[in-house]
């Protein structure tokens, strides 16, 4: 009994220390400037709702624009991430090609300090006047993407049983037909979270976004930012930039529950 | 007379199809990867503002960077917090993957609210923190001193830091739960039943059966961590921008190159970091291969 007590007590704190900041996003996002910057402490929880600080959102600043470049960003990138990560993940289960070494030269660009390729990108789109565009945030995208992909999807073309595939081959269909009757039939769960995560990935990204754009492209997490340390701290507009943006991962990670320990290391662990 | 074969008849041969598949991903390595690197390692040799000229130096950005004060404090700041951040994640994952291994009520609600941090902008994070953390309205300061504790200069120069830590761990602590947990389900059982049977102890157990079988695990969040953290920039952003005795690594290049536009010396900075993190991935490279079953 006692064990089982402690246990719950446990579990509940773990919860509340978890679950806590993430409600107070949504908490913040209704409160007046007079509830946040106070210091009654039965203001924390009880107060007036209101909606100024969405309608502030809306009509004073770009918010949707912005979601909307981070959206447009997120899901060109991974369609085009997908489009180069899925042969070749193929190839490296199927063949083993390169005997591992590729692979490990594709994870470690993952491993690289965002820095090492934030420099001369930056230069390279200011001499094509590529700067502050959606195109340099999707190619940095793919860049930092990809080898996570192919990774991810690595671990699942290894389940398919290279005997079906022999098997198609004695029935005369060619390679691309088998990749595309055989193998991509049983991939698409797969294929479905590594896309997920990509998206989420691209969603949540700020170092690149945040150096290479300002107007134009500026994603949502950018403009959230902006709301720090100029004049004043907006907290209340911030709150709700963030409720927002932040309820797609929410609801992906609620779903996805089963697959995003597996996809967070690589596949390696079966989650 | 035997027809040439066509491109596409090569490509998707027998021979040549496993190549054909991977031309995608090495254009993009070549391009993304190659260059960088080249790029940086061919301007940490020059001193360049981004506009005119670029003079060569031979090392002397290197040279620099070694009498560097500010750098070598990041330098140390980085692996600080590394050890702070990867010791306690191990830690809490450890004992909550043990707590939470077993059924019980609500399983599936308590494992999906533990993962959300997880998936959310690590920006907005650590907006949020910076926010609640704030000495006179922040919401934990209140708390605190609501239950006689007393309120805390979370971002006092002596504590900025460990702040910054405790924002990583928050974030990332239900990684090394997950993980783990994964790992103690797929734990054989007979094992620990015969250890039951010898009167083996719970903490012999522990540190003879579950710990080892853990191990491989175990190194896949060292790594994976280890990767993540030494480019840490969103949770400084967010909070002390590199302020208050919290700048780290990536923060100074980015410092250095974009915000002072000294190009050379921030390329050697950057090559730094890298080796740095080629340096511990190629001690873990065959540890993590295996983990990740490339090799056997």
């Amino acid at each position: 009994m006692l064990k089982k007590a402690l246990f719950w007590f446990t579990t509940v704190i773990v919860l509340l220390i978890v679950i806590g900041p993430l409600l107070w996003i949504y908490l913040t996002a209704f409160k007046s400037p007079n509830d946040i910057f106070t210091t009654k402490l039965g203001k924390l929880i009880v107060f007036a709702p209101t909606l100024d600080n969405f309608g502030r959102l809306f009509t004073d600043y770009p918010f949707w624009f912005n979601l909307g470049n981070t959206a447009i960003v997120s899901v060109l990138s991974t369609f085009l991430v997908m489009l180069v990560s899925v042969p070749a993940a193929y190839s490296f289960a199927r063949w083993n090609t390169g005997e591992g070494h590729l692979l490990f030269v594709t994870i470690s660009t993952r491993m690289f300090p965002g820095v090492v390729a934030a420099l001369p990108f930056f230069i390279m789109f200011r001499t094509f006047g590529l700067l502050d565009t959606h195109a340099c945030l999707i190619l940095l995208y793919v860049y930092f993407n990809t080898s996570f992909a192919t990774f991810l999807l690595y671990g699942f073309f290894r389940e398919v049983p290279a005997e079906l595939e022999q098997a198609a081959m004695i029935d005369g269909y060619g390679r691309m037909e088998i990749f595309r009757k055989v193998v991509f039939p049983l991939i698409l769960p797969g294929l479905a979270i590594t896309t997920v995560f990509c998206l989420i990935w691209s969603w949540n990204e700020f170092f690149y976004a945040f150096l290479f754009t300002r107007l134009n492209a500026r994603t949502v997490n950018v403009m959230i930012s902006s709301f720090w340390g100029s004049i004043e701290n907006q907290y209340g507009p911030m709150a709700a930039g963030a409720a927002i943006a932040m309820l797609p991962t929410l609801v992906a990670a609620w779903f996805m529950q089963r697959y995003i320990i597996r996809g967070l290391t690589f596949g390696a662990v079966k989650g | 007379m035997v027809r040439k074969p066509s491109v596409w008849e090569v490509l998707t041969s027998e021979r040549y199809f496993k190549w054909t598949l991977l031309l995608p991903l090495l254009a993009l390595l070549l391009i993304f990867m190659l260059y960088p690197l080249f790029y940086c390692l061919y301007y940490s040799f020059f001193e360049w503002g981004m506009q005119g000229d670029a003079i060569f130096i031979g090392l002397e950005n290197y040279r620099q960077m070694l009498n560097d004060k500010s750098f070598l404090e990041a330098f140390v700041r980085t692996l600080e917090v590394l050890a702070i951040c990867i010791v306690a994640e191990l830690l809490v994952g450890l004992g909550l993957a043990m707590l939470w291994n077993r059924e019980f009520r609500g399983q599936n609600i308590v494992r999906g609210l533990a993962l959300l941090p997880l998936l959310v902008a690590p920006l907005v994070l650590s907006l949020l923190w910076n926010f609640m953390l704030e000495y006179d309205f922040g919401a934990i300061n209140q708390i605190l001193s609501a239950i006689g504790l007393g309120k805390a200069y979370w971002w006092s120069p002596h504590f900025a830091l460990y702040t910054i830590c405790l924002i990583t761990i928050w974030q990332w602590f239900p990684f090394s739960v997950f993980v783990l947990l994964a790992g103690l389900r797929s734990l054989p059982r007979d094992v620990f039943e015969a250890a039951k049977v010898d009167g083996a102890s719970g903490w012999y157990t522990f540190r003879r059966l579950t710990l080892p079988m853990l191990s491989p695990l175990i190194m896949i969040i060292v790594v994976l961590r280890t990767m993540w953290l030494i480019r840490l920039f969103d949770p400084l952003y967010g909070t002390t921008r590199g302020g208050v005795g919290t700048e780290l690594l990536d923060w100074l290049v980015y410092r250095t190159a974009f915000v002072y536009f000294d190009v050379g010396y921030g390329s050697s900075m950057a090559i730094f970091s890298l080796y740095l993190t080629i340096a511990i991935c190629a001690i873990m490279y065959r540890h993590l291969m295996k983990a990740l079953g490339v090799i056997r």
